[in-house]
């Protein structure tokens, strides 16, 4: 199986760490990763602000990196999930078709396609999750509380099984943390008062960790803790179930 | 051309592509809850209550006293005639049944999943009376309560009603800071009686 | 003004959003709550998607189906291309009947139409006899929401304005109180009232009935004791058979505010002896609505305001925020149809979390409309040059790895080494509340070619 992996752009600028978590853990659970060099970014950015079409030469980009992969893997739900679900704006060639079936975001890979629940970390705190909007309601990662069907949550599954971790339930299992992209920019007040409000919710509840599947709600949260100095550590996923000893 | 044809030429020329009605498969939905029970808790979240009757007679009785105080009171009960205060024959106006307290309706039709019963035209002297009435008491037979919406409908689809309506508990409304209010612009209060 | 400008002032003071959020979140809850009681729930939204697009694509055949119905039922049917020829339409059948004073129940149609001015404009009196629409009334504001039209009103607010406008006393905003004092008001205009106008949730094209659903009763009050009842309906809320209701009466009511069905559901057919009933049909947008095969689906929609007791961004900035008669996300989608200018913020105003698709009782894909709005938006109407350039560049540079790379390192040092105080600056709106994060020495491209070469 050879796997290639997607580091968005601002986790390769901005949270390298974040890459370098998934990468040993993919390779610990023995599975070859390839880390294609000429990637950017899935469009996601551009598309989202409403410039789908200033953003196809980044698809192409994309496609051209991975078409050649079994499976591509990202530590991002919503560029897993903006691959899937906007890559229709660019011909759909074989190539484009593969890309899009065969792209899952981390956790989903590893419940899903290497069916593993238990990675061997140990991470000793009390984590609550943030359901990250784009995984949760666009890839499906885990049941929505809207919709009446039976509860599963694949960074869940993969979270109960980390030695010593506490998972934190959440008074609002699944709200948005308000960074949408450019709109943590253009509607910053709301932005900021929804991050805020996740925030807390997190505190009230006794969480010492937030984790989530995508670095780009983390980075806002993170932004709004550090300048509250709130008692909160701020950790992706991969980094937790790399974690051996923290 | 005129208005209607100018839209429904419109709506010729923008339709999508003809879709299929789906198919209403009542299976999806059995749940097998117990049907008086069912009943009784969804006229109580909704507000209402519900009592156990013997006979007409015995319905009134149980009205009379509930609501010590009241001084107007119309039932369309066959043999309850003595309970009656008012002849509505004589009231030009449904204006004039402002001061209405206890009105007693048939229903024919309750459903269960929702605690609504079906008060239609031929049940109903006037049309007014069940919102204008204070208090709102209806009778209904145990074996005319449904499960569901659905088979709610399809009874109701060999009836030719000029006008009817599913109720289910008093008015009510929490317009104000979602704080609820039982009685709103109809009835204060809703009782149905099972027989 | 924008949407972000008006959410700015709306977050100004804070209790006051957390105080909105939560009134509007305790809906949502009650909708969850109820909902999952339902077996099949999701079977149901799907009846309720498929009953929707099966209408819409044979929709100019089950309104002639529905208006030969009405007419047999003694109903007179009227057609209204525009807001302002329902206005018309509505006044015509008033002046008629010489009525002075008319009593409304809920209708987002003739909000939409502006109705009310334009009668009053005529010395007509039109009461909103739904108390929270009274209330929005009386304070000379629009309804905030379509079903909790004054969910943005505190009871400290509501009771000063009642004391105002109805004499009523101070009573530290006793809602008990100020709505027993709205009933007797209330009683009083529908006694006296010589015309009803009422809202239409559902026409049925089988029997030519229309169906109004009220908690309140105020519907019925209105519509059974006075000479004329006028109903106004867009285009969009036939279904083809009564057999239907049975699917959207145990959707709508769940969804809207988490009871299993409102008070009254009210089927009209035929007019009451020697009584008039008219219902007026009107396109206003909606026609124009249908021709776009990526936007059709808005005319899904029940009214139910799911989709804005979930929005995490319409609660809080406020209703008032979308600056249109539908506000939240189906308004989002709903409003740049019909003027791309004006609204062009809002369907901005969301971060896509999908929400507001998965509560949506007839599954309308909102947040995947928003998402083309956006693109239409950015290509039909003037954009800032500053975005319009960044997305290019943006374009450009992800496009070219190479060129890519460079930038990014000139990016991170600039978050090591550039004082704070810089960073945050007034243009980074970014920095404003929060912090950036703090430029790591080595991207992860950096870190991976090393150790390519380590190995
Ligand atoms: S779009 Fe859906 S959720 Fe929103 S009001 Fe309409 S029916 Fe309700």
């Amino acid at each position: 199986m050879k796997v290639g992996l997607f580091i968005p752009c601002y986790i390769n600028q901005l949270y390298p760490q974040v890459g370098k978590a998934t990468i040993e853990l993919l390779e610990r659970l023995q599975v070859e990763v390839i880390y294609p060099s000429g990637q950017t970014c899935c469009g996601q950015p551009m598309a989202n602000s409403g410039y789908e079409y200033e953003s196809v030469g980044t698809c192409n980009n994309f496609v051209e990196n991975f078409k050649g992969f079994d499976y591509i893997v990202t530590p991002s739900g919503s560029c897993a999930y903006h691959v899937k679900k906007h890559y229709d704006i660019i011909p759909q060639t074989d190539a484009v078709t593969k890309v899009r079936n065969t792209i899952y975001e981390l956790c989903d890979f590893l419940v899903n396609v290497l069916e593993v629940k238990n990675v061997g970390a140990r991470f000793p705190y009390k984590v609550g999750i943030h359901k990250s909007c784009h995984g949760l309601r666009g890839l499906r990662l885990g049941s929505c509380s809207e919709k009446v069907t039976e509860p599963y949550s694949h960074i869940g599954t993969l979270l109960k099984e980390v030695l010593g971790t506490e998972i934190i339930e959440l008074s609002r299992k699944d709200e948005c943390c308000g960074f949408g992209g450019t709109f943590a920019v253009t509607e910053e007040a709301i932005s900021v008062k929804m991050g805020k409000d996740r925030i807390q919710d997190h505190l009230n509840n006794g969480a010492e960790v937030i984790t989530a599947t995508d670095t780009s709600c983390l980075m806002h949260l993170e932004g709004l803790v550090t300048r509250n100095k709130q008692p909160l550590k701020i950790r992706h996923i991969a980094e937790i179930l790399n974690s051996v000893v923290d | 051309m005129s208005s209607r044809d100018h839209i429904l030429s419109r709506i010729k020329a923008h339709k999508p592509e003809f879709i299929e009605e789906p198919v209403i498969t009542l299976e999806l939905f059995m749940d097998w809850k117990h049907v008086k029970t069912e009943f009784t808790m969804k006229v109580e979240i909704a507000g209402g209550q519900v009592f156990e009757a013997t006979s007409n007679q015995n319905v009134t009785e149980q009205v009379s006293a509930m609501f010590p105080e009241s001084k107007v009171n119309f039932s369309t009960l066959k043999g309850t005639d003595g309970f009656n205060t008012i002849n509505l024959d004589a009231i030009n106006k449904p204006h004039d049944l402002e001061d209405l307290d206890i009105l007693i309706l048939e229903s024919g039709l309750g459903v269960a999943e929702n605690g609504a019963v079906w008060i239609k035209d031929s049940q109903l002297p006037m049309r007014v009376l069940p919102f204008i009435t204070k208090h709102l008491v209806v009778v209904l037979r145990k074996d005319a309560i449904v499960t569901f919406m659905h088979q709610a409908y399809r009874k109701l689809s060999c009836d030719q009603t000029d006008f009817g309506v599913f109720i289910s508990g008093p008015s009510k409304t929490a317009d104000i800071e979602q704080s609820l209010v039982i009685g709103a612009h109809g009835a204060l209060s809703m009782s149905v009686f099972l027989v | 003004m924008s949407h972000s400008k008006a959410a700015t002032i709306f977050n100004k003071d804070e209790n006051k959003v957390n105080w909105h959020d939560k009134a509007l979140w305790f809906v949502r809850h009650k909708r969850d709550k109820s909902v999952h009681t339902v077996k099949g729930w999701e079977e149901l939204r799907n009846l309720g998607h498929g009953i929707k697009a099966h209408t819409l694509s044979n929709l100019d055949n089950y309104l002639i189906q529905f208006e030969e119905n009405a007419k047999k039922n003694g109903v007179q049917v009227h057609w209204a291309v525009d807001g302002e020829e329902h206005n018309k339409i509505v006044h015509q059948i008033l002046k008629a009947h010489q009525a002075k004073k008319v009593v409304k129940s809920k209708s987002m149609l003739t909000e939409e139409c502006h109705l009310n001015p334009y009668l009053e404009a005529d010395g007509i009196e039109v009461i909103d006899s739904d108390l929270g629409e009274r209330i929005v009334q009386l304070a000379k504001e629009p309804p905030s929401h379509i079903v909790l039209p004054a969910i943005h009103k505190t009871k400290e607010e509501v009771d000063a304005l009642f004391q105002e406008h109805l004499g009523t006393k101070p009573c530290n905003g006793d809602p008990q109180y100020l709505t027993g004092e709205a009933r007797k008001h209330l009683r009083e205009k529908f006694i006296q009232a010589d015309a009803a106008i009422t809202g239409v949730n559902f026409a049925i094209a089988d029997t030519g009935g229309i169906v109004v659903c009220t908690n309140e009763g105020n519907a019925d009050m209105g519509a059974h004791l006075a000479p004329v009842h006028i109903a106004c309906m867009g285009v969009e809320k036939l279904i083809p058979k009564q057999t239907h209701l049975g699917v959207f009466l145990r959707l709508l009511a769940r969804s809207a505010t988490g009871q299993h069905i409102t008070t009254y559901s009210s089927h009209f057919k035929k007019p009451l002896k020697g009584s008039e009933m008219h219902i007026v049909i009107v396109d206003n947008g909606r026609t124009e609505q249908l021709s776009r095969p990526d936007f059709r689906a808005s005319l899904h929609c029940i009214r139910c305001g799911a989709c804005m007791n979930t929005c995490p961004i319409y609660r809080r900035s406020g209703g008032h925020s979308y600056d249109a008669t539908i506000p939240g996300p189906i308004g989002s989608i709903l409003s740049p149809g019909k003027d791309l200018k004006k609204h062009s913020s809002l369907p901005f105003a969301s971060t896509l979390c999908g929400s507001c698709s998965d509560v949506c009782p007839v599954k309308i894909d909102i947040h995947s409309q928003l998402y083309k709005w956006r693109q239409l938006i950015t290509k039909e109407t003037p954009q800032p040059i500053i975005k319009k350039t960044s997305m290019k560049m943006m374009g450009n540079l992800f496009s070219k790895p190479l060129q890519f790379e460079k930038v990014g390192k000139v990016a991170r040092w600039s978050l090591r080494n550039l004082p704070k105080g810089v960073i945050n600056s007034k243009p980074n709106v970014w920095g404003k509340e929060r912090d950036l994060p703090l430029g790591p020495t080595e991207s992860f491209d950096e870190w991976y070619k090393k150790r390519k070469k380590n190995e």
